[in-house]
């Protein structure tokens, strides 16, 4: 055979990123099309097709309800990649090195009373469980995203919650240095999650969406229900509280905290358009997922409130009650297109 | 600076282990994701992580680190400094973009992987911090050669190998999605962080570093040795994964594991990184040879990983040691003679100088490789170029997924048989190029067993036309794609007349 070399002609991107009228940017280069094994025939990866794993993925990625013609139109609004999300993040923590260092210098722990210390060792100090469970679950949406953007985007949330359980962590510690132990006993901690009633509906809430496999429902239950709801109570309702009680610093953090939760949001709300505009039934599918499971994120959001009631000082305003949460998350949902 | 350090409040972060109250514990790590080999919850919550670093110290360390990479690339970009790069070495990276860039990015996912489904909350989040930093490699080894695209089309192939059936690419394909795409938690520690992230990486990234820094390639140099510093960190998952193996009663289990993997690392390094190393670095940049980077990042390391473990060393480790004089030599013989079938133009590096240092580095060189190279030249230099090109295809094997290169193996005196190893299993016949590429299926067929290689998808009729032309095409590669010789064939003729022969040609 013979070879007639002859030279291409340069392009603006990457051939399989199609005809572009305009140099990508930064984040298309290192995102789109990177998901080749979605749909790939006869199976997503290079082993036996029947292989348990590529079974797996045919199941809950490629055989999930929740499909568009093509996922790569789908754009995070804040169009982070690595680089940027490093970045963006460098720069949200030096702003919370900055709130720590502003109260240690004032030693604002000294100002706190035993008995606030005893409500975070309860209402705060186990809440790193629920974290992390919120953590594995971004993960694994992770890895069943059908396109490099959701998958990065679900990756970067991931980062996030371990962020703000490392806060957690810091924060338990600090103050369990102003005299209550109790705070960093991973052994109370634990039971607290186990087996204090008000802490079972989250706990049972997040066990059951670690088993939620089908992709669409991962997203649906972690990013459009369990986290917003959550995090209405673990970010603003805490950071009442805390201010109620004192606690300049630990409002502060979780308002630091509440940026990635309202990211999270916007990629969120960004999906469910670009799904709902890429299928008929998709709205549908996402409404049932919510639907199936509100109720249950709303009792866990009930349990963590009653939690925080029993701190020395209440809010004023007061805390939000059920209604109001339910509210709030259908104002989320709205403001996605969806809901009633 | 928040005046707690971090290992006052570290703990708290890793004890995050409880007991399944509402849900089974085989509910949330199921098999096929994390075959925790019935070793009991509690056990794995014994997992102690080595390597320790909070999200606030990887966040700011990070940010520094790309800021320094990527001003380094925008700078290298605005000279001319691609254009003045040794075309052998333009071919080593063009194949190491295509090979790596999208495995990096695929490693994020196994990552993620083992960050959902590892069995303890240390584990977890040490995985977080592996799946941005891989999504980190995937993303800057394809950025910077993004930057190249007007410079050298063939960069096009960073983005564009894993969406093909190119033949390495399947390779690299088959070899990384059984070591962590398609691989459950536990398996992946022992072979992607254990075995690969700890060793072949090594060899990858410092070895084509040391090669840069020399060859001039700041560019690509500075790109690798800061991705080194990620690998480092993370790859540290293997060690406390296989300490619970082990302390469980699962050694067997564990060497199997790793044997395996290190063989299957061992075959696609030896074509990707054997090759840059030993041809297509310019001779006079070459800080050492394949085997002498072998032997410093592979061999020394793993005897004392082996070692420290109480592991036995893989039961091929002879074989293993003996392919290291040949088996990068017979695949690049076959890669040149087959290089439309590859996007990089193979450097046959076959100068007389280059000649006498691979006789060197490898002696006997000259009376094996060396006579297959005086008639590939001889046909160069009497204008036959046709006859250096193939009209069929090679058997590739069906566990490597590499050309069988057993009658290489046999004139080089270390197989009795130049025929290829094969398996007949229900009702299939499966071609091996060796041993323990052989061992590998049979330890668990079911995974391979329904996978197709190239050849049999040729033979099958899946390729159309069934003729060189045809299989180029489904291999993905547009004539002005395909491989050629990275040097127009100037190494055929010393003394300069390449150019007057070769307009005859």
């Amino acid at each position: 055979m013979s070879i007639t070399p002859r030279a291409r002609r340069a392009t603006k991107t990457w051939s399989k990123s199609g005809q572009v009228r305009r140099k990508p940017s930064p984040y298309e280069i290192t995102g789109s099309q990177f998901h080749y094994h979605f749909r790939r025939e006869p199976a997503p990866f290079e082993l036996s097709p029947d292989t348990p794993i590529n079974e797996w993925y045919l199941k809950h990625r490629e055989g999930s309800p929740l499909q568009i013609e093509d996922w790569e139109t789908f754009r995070d609004p804040d169009k982070l990649n690595y680089r940027s999300y490093v970045s963006l993040q460098h720069q949200r923590e030096t702003v919370m090195d900055g709130i720590v260092d502003e109260y240690e210098r004032r030693d604002h722990d000294a100002t706190l009373g035993a008995d606030w210390a005893a409500t975070l060792t309860v209402a705060f100090a186990p809440a790193r469980f629920a974290i992390h469970a919120l953590q594995m679950a971004a993960l694994y949406l992770g890895q069943v995203g059908p396109s490099a953007f959701i998958t990065n985007a679900a990756h970067f949330q991931a980062g996030d919650e371990m962020r703000r359980i490392q806060w957690l962590a810091y924060r338990c510690k600090s103050l369990s240095l102003a005299g209550t132990p109790e705070l960093v006993s991973s052994t109370l901690a634990r039971n607290t999650w186990e087996n204090d009633e008000r802490w079972q509906p989250a706990r049972k809430l997040l066990e059951e969406l670690l088993i939620a496999y089908d992709w669409g429902e991962a997203f649906a239950a972690l990013n459009l229900t369990v986290k917003p709801v959550l995090d209405i109570v673990l970010n603003e309702e805490l950071a009442l509280v805390a201010e109620a009680n004192g606690d300049g610093l630990l409002a502060s953090m979780q308002r630091e905290h509440a940026h990635d939760s309202e990211r999270s949001q916007r990629w969120s709300k960004a999906l469910v358009a670009t799904a709902v505009a890429g299928a008929d039934g998709n709205r549908d599918h996402l409404q049932k997922w919510v639907d199936q499971w509100s109720s249950a994120a709303y009792d866990a959001a009930d349990g963590l409130r009653s939690l925080l009631a029993d701190a020395p000082v209440a809010p004023q305003p007061a805390l939000l009650g059920r209604s109001d949460i339910v509210g709030r998350h259908e104002a989320f949902l709205a403001s996605c297109e969806l809901g009633r | 600076m928040p005046k707690l350090n971090r290992s006052e409040w570290y703990d708290l972060t890793r004890d995050m282990n409880w007991t399944f109250r509402y849900v089974e514990e085989e509910q949330v790590f199921p098999e096929a994701l994390s075959n925790g080999r019935g070793i009991p919850a509690e056990e794995w919550w014994r997992w102690d992580e080595p390597y320790k670093i909070s999200y606030r110290e990887y966040v700011h360390n990070q940010s520094e680190k790309d800021e320094s990479a990527y001003s380094i690339n925008a700078a290298i970009g605005r000279s001319n400094h691609f254009e003045n790069l040794d075309a052998g070495w333009k071919s080593g990276i063009v194949a190491h973009y295509g090979a790596i860039a999208i495995p990096e990015y695929l490693a994020s996912i196994g990552e993620s992987r083992m960050g959902r489904f590892g069995r303890a909350a240390a584990w977890r989040n040490m995985a977080t911090y592996g799946t941005l930093d891989e999504m980190r490699h995937g993303q800057i080894q394809t950025y910077f050669p993004h930057t190249l695209l007007d410079k050298e089309a063939r960069m096009d192939w960073a983005h564009k190998a894993f969406h093909t059936n190119e033949w390495g690419a399947i390779a690299a394909r088959s070899l990384f999605d059984d070591m962590f795409t398609a691989n459950d938690a536990v398996s992946m520690a022992l072979q992607l962080t254990f075995t690969f992230e700890t060793g072949f990486t090594n060899l990858q990234f410092l070895g084509m570093a040391a090669d840069a820094m020399k060859v001039g390639d700041v560019d690509f140099g500075a790109l690798i040795s800061s991705i080194q510093t990620d690998e480092a960190r993370h790859a540290q998952q293997g060690e406390p994964t296989l300490r619970i193996l082990l302390a469980n009663g699962q050694k067997e289990e564990a060497q199997r594991l790793i044997d395996h993997m290190f063989w299957r690392a061992w075959h696609l390094f030896a074509l990707l990184t054997g090759l840059s190393m030993d041809y297509y670095t310019p001779l006079e940049h070459r800080s050492h040879s394949f085997k002498e980077f072998m032997n410093e990042f592979i061999v020394k390391q793993f005897m004392e990983q082996f070692r420290d473990f109480g592991m036995d060393l893989p039961w091929y480790w002879e074989q293993f040691l003996e392919e290291m004089d040949w088996y990068h030599h017979a695949l690049h013989l076959g890669v040149w003679f087959w290089r439309p079938t590859v996007w990089w133009n193979p450097d046959a590096g076959m100068s007389v100088e280059e000649r006498d240092w691979l006789e060197e580095k490898y002696p006997g060189w000259n009376d094996t490789f060396g006579k297959w190279w005086d008639v590939i030249t001889e046909n160069v230099r009497s204008g036959n170029v046709d006859r250096t090109l193939p009209e069929t295809f090679p058997m590739v094997c069906n566990m490597c997924h590499i050309p069988v290169c057993t009658p290489a193996g046999h004139v080089t005196g270390h197989f009795a048989s130049p025929a290829p190893l094969l398996v007949d299993y229900e009702g299939r016949r499966y071609t091996f190029c060796s041993e323990p590429c052989k061992w590998v299926f049979e330890s668990d067929p079911k995974r391979f067993a329904g996978h197709k290689s190239l050849i049999d998808r040729f033979l099958g009729g899946e390729v159309q036309p069934p003729t060189v032309e045809g299989a180029l095409r489904y291999m993905g590669l547009s004539p002005a794609e395909c491989g050629t010789d990275a040097d127009d064939y100037a190494w055929a003729f010393p003394g300069g007349a390449a150019g007057e022969i070769r307009r005859a040609v």
